[in-house]
């Protein structure tokens, strides 16, 4: 797979999609997401469980590989910590 | 072995592990559209999986590739219709019809990230014989082919549908358009 993610808007959609798809959350509640929304912890779909499904659908939608340990209770904290995270890998 | 409907069979295999669970709505969907347009559905239970009286712990991957290879002559199955990790084990199929195909590789991991974040709380204990055979495996090529994939994945296909990955959802659910839009691509790609 090659990265075709060049831009910051790109990653952000797909990140919402990925949990919109994975937590089964309404659109709604994806679209109003910002970058301080708690996540792991604060999302009752959002259980452990639900964390290894997203990371690998975060990998195959963003042509990335997550380590295991990149993966740490900070990077899932929030929206905005996934993001930053999420880009920090797609966009070279 | 479950079957439903009568004429032309195919035999279901169906995505491996947990994400069996999550998708036995969709593919029960899937199976009752093709069986009420003249089609014999089959789908085996993997050795260690739903009725088999073996526990999962004792199976390796090569009873699983035996017992999919075994569900074929037995059920003389045209084509192989799998779902994710099924179609790891459609080789022995004269036609094989794909929807969201994974590798080996990529299945591993996700159960090895499973079992750090649940700690032991996880429903499957896969034996080390079965997870070392399933890393190495990768869907056969050549032959008839055809996959399909949801559109919001980057891998190549013949035909990508819209729809959710039901695969990832804790709560199993179901989708009666994804399973009507996969039903009539493969009646039409059978018939072809």
């Amino acid at each position: 797979m090659t990265a075709a993610f060049n831009d910051e808007q790109e990653v952000d959609e797909t990140l919402r999609a990925v949990l919109r798809d994975v937590l089964g959350l309404p659109e709604a509640q994806v679209a109003a997401l910002d970058e301080s929304s708690p996540l792991f912890g604060a999302l009752p779909e959002f259980d452990s469980m639900a964390v290894a499904g997203l990371l690998t659908e975060l990998e195959e939608r963003l042509g990335i590989l997550i380590e295991d340990h990149e993966v740490d209770a900070d990077m899932l904290e929030s929206f905005g910590s996934l993001l930053t995270f999420a880009r920090s890998k797609t966009l070279q | 072995m479950m079957r439903i409907g009568s004429g032309p069979s195919l035999l279901f295999l169906p995505p491996l592990f947990e994400e069996m669970n999550r998708t036995r709505a969709l593919l029960a969907s899937v199976m009752r559209g093709l069986a009420a347009q003249g089609f014999e559905c089959w789908l085996p239970d993997l050795p260690g999986t739903g009725e088999s009286e073996r526990a999962l712990e004792g199976v390796s991957w090569q009873d699983w590739s035996e017992a999919a290879a075994a569900a074929f002559e037995a059920t003389g199955a045209v084509a192989a219709i799998s779902l994710r990790g099924g179609a790891l084990l459609d080789g022995a199929a004269p036609a094989r019809w794909r929807f969201a195909p994974a590798t080996g590789a990529s299945l591993a991991r996700d159960l090895a990230r499973a079992g750090l974040m649940t700690e032991g709380g996880g429903g499957y204990a896969p034996s080390g014989a079965l997870l070392a055979g399933l890393a190495e495996a990768e869907p056969a090529a050549g032959g008839k082919v055809r996959t399909l994939r949801l559109s919001t994945d980057r891998g190549e296909a013949d035909l990508k549908l819209e729809g959710p990955p039901l695969w990832r959802r804790a709560e199993p659910q179901n989708s009666s358009e994804l399973a009507e839009a996969m039903a009539s691509d493969i009646v039409q790609w059978v018939r072809a």
